[in-house]
């Protein structure tokens, strides 16, 4: 059965209409990368689809639920999202900061007991935090924090995860590391996740499927595992232009063509 | 709780806890009418070898004073790291969105218009500070941009308002009582408190500190960026306003018995987070009991220092500024906190 399902989804801001019917819908355990250049709706539909701006038009569901019509915090036991920049936490805990992912299930007054206090750090062995429950959050590296994200986006339980671009600002080896992460854990769980990136050799790497989004609208999609070789070209250069593709040890990657 | 405290802030607190007991002993003691330690312990334990005039001093003036002291010290400390945290921002204080004016205006507006008696001034400035913080929310709300920089703002709006409504006020008052009488409450003094101002502000103020501590944990979702605070399941624009009004309660309360405190909710925060090292809600609390700490040792030097009492603003002003100088420089390169 489908996680999410999204159905002639259109969103904008003000009168502004970013995206123009959208399609998508993701399985379980299923990893689905967004790609598409500056401006061409990738960040917005992450938002239409967590409810962040209001949808149009369109309807999404969630197992079965129509989860846009819901306030933040039921809505927030069904998708988490992981922004661009996360905020900056200074002076909290990385046991602290991941506890916040615990948000929707606690009573509005009371405080995560032992239990969360156990899972919040089991999530932090998960991405690689042993035993730095009480380190600082300002005391990580760029990279690091993400991973700390991460971790809050693990507790929070959520069946659908959206990233936003959440490797841009790191270097070669973390990035890899994140996403190996992230990938890991939608399948161990099988939770759906749909994440945007900019680097189209990682989204052919690491997820299941590839949505390529321009001018508001979903223009074409690309199954690493079994889209032939001939045809991921020719869906990438409607894209990004003038471009090819190799393959490389049984993946494929895009190079610019000179 | 090991975690969520830290071993550094729990010595801080009982260290805090400490000085505030001492600086509790000296608030009682000092003043234009001394007590002695022996004389309180003889209050305390019934002997009635204590005159009259000593027990009167301690039980209206002495003990609600140096309570009032203290709880506004809290009040102040407390209200003022949420709404470093809530605003993120390192200068805001209770005062950006109005209050203060508000409460200013209240004041004033009760001297001029209906002869300044210590009830009427009280409620005014109370119901000053409610008033402007109330405007400042359903501006925010007309604008329909829930944002925290709106309600900045706002309160600037709303602020600038209040300051030439004084004015005008100030312009047509009787310069030997009612003009006096408004710059003397602006600059704030624990002179006038007894036992029953204290007993009429105490549950109020009281009710928006527990506010406060009962929704702690949101405190900190709200220093997310708003986005990120929804995706975490926070109802942002409820629970803001929500924090926003109990703390406004908390700050209106003691300023329309003590007049304006100035520095107090800045500084508090910063003392108790650079000594932390950390900003986590028992910083908070901690802020709180440093803000007591200060005021209850500027109400002291404001009772002994001159033969009249001196304004409060004019010693929290001179106390917090060495203190923070003095963190600042601690401080290492380059940490933000």
């Amino acid at each position: 059965m489908n996680k999410l399902d999204a159905k002639g989804l259109k969103a904008g801001y003000g009168k502004k209409e970013v995206l123009r019917g959208i399609d998508i819908s993701m399985g379980e355990g299923e990893f689905c990368a967004l790609l598409g250049l500056n401006g061409s709706g990738k960040t917005t539909l992450l938002k239409a689809l967590c409810g962040l701006i209001p949808a149009k038009e369109g309807c999404c569901r969630i197992d079965g639920k129509p989860y846009l019509e819901f306030n933040e915090r039921k809505r927030s036991r069904l998708i988490s999202y992981t922004p661009q920049r996360h905020s900056v936490i200074s002076g909290t805990t990385l046991l602290d900061a991941v506890l916040m992912g615990y948000n929707p299930y606690l009573p509005l007054l009371s405080s995560p007991g032992r239990r969360e206090r156990l899972s919040a750090s089991a999530a932090l062995e998960r991405v690689g935090f042993i035993g730095m429950d009480g380190t600082g959050f300002d005391e990580l590296s760029e990279g690091q924090k993400q991973l700390v994200i991460l971790a809050r986006a693990i507790v929070q339980e959520s069946p659908v995860m959206l990233f936003d671009e959440p490797v841009s600002s790191l270097d070669f080896v973390n990035c890899h590391h994140v996403l190996r992460l992230i990938r890991d854990i939608i399948r161990e769980n099988k939770r759906a996740g749909l994440i945007t990136l900019h680097d189209p050799n990682l989204a052919l790497y690491y997820c299941d499927r590839v949505l390529l989004i321009d001018k508001g609208v979903i223009a074409g999609e690309i199954l690493p595992e079994r889209t032939p070789l001939p045809q991921i070209r020719e869906r990438l250069s409607l894209l990004y232009g003038s471009i090819d593709v190799l393959e490389y040890d049984e993946s494929y990657y895009m190079v610019k063509r000179s | 709780m090991r975690s969520a405290f830290g071993e550094r802030t729990e010595i801080l607190f009982f260290a805090a806890l400490a000085l505030l007991s001492g600086a509790f002993v000296l608030s009682v003691c000092v003043g234009k009418y001394p007590i002695t330690v022996n004389e309180i312990l003889n209050i305390l334990s019934g002997a009635d070898n204590v005159s009259e005039m000593t027990r009167n001093v301690f039980f209206t003036l002495r003990l609600p004073r140096t309570a009032m002291a203290m709880l506004s010290g809290f009040s102040l400390g407390l209200a003022g790291s949420v709404f470093q945290i809530l605003f993120k921002n390192p200068l805001a204080s209770p005062d950006i969105i109005g209050v203060a004016s508000g409460a200013n205006l209240g004041a004033a507006s009760a001297i001029m218009l209906v002869g300044g008696s210590m009830a009427a001034v009280a409620g005014g400035a109370f119901a000053g500070g409610i008033l402007a913080v109330t405007l400042v929310m359903l501006l925010v709300r007309a604008t329909r941009a829930n944002s925290t920089a709106t309600y900045v703002l706002s309160g600037i709006i709303i602020s600038a308002c209040a300051q030439a409504a004084i004015m005008l006020l100030k312009f047509f008052a009787d310069a030997e009582n009612e003009l006096a009488a408004m710059d003397f409450w602006a600059m704030g003094s624990f002179g006038g408190v007894t036992d029953t101002k204290f007993l009429a502000v105490m549950p109020i103020c009281l009710f928006g500190v527990a506010g406060m501590i009962l929704f702690r944990r949101q405190v900190f979702l709200l220093s997310l960026d708003e986005d990120e605070a929804r995706m975490l399941g926070v109802r942002v624009k409820l629970i803001r306003v929500v924090l926003l009004s109990f703390s406004t309660l908390a700050v209106a309360s003691v300023v329309s018995v003590t007049g304006l405190i100035s520095f107090i909710g800045l500084i508090a925060p910063h003392i108790a987070k650079l000594a932390a090292k950390r900003n986590s809600f028992p910083v908070c609390v901690l802020s709180g009991l440093t803000g007591s700490l200060v005021l209850l040792i500027a109400d002291c030097l404001a009772r002994t220092l001159a033969s009249a009492e001196l304004p409060i603003s004019i010693l929290t002003t001179l106390i917090g500024v060495p203190f923070l100088v003095l963190f600042m420089s601690r401080r290492k390169e380059g940490k933000r906190l």
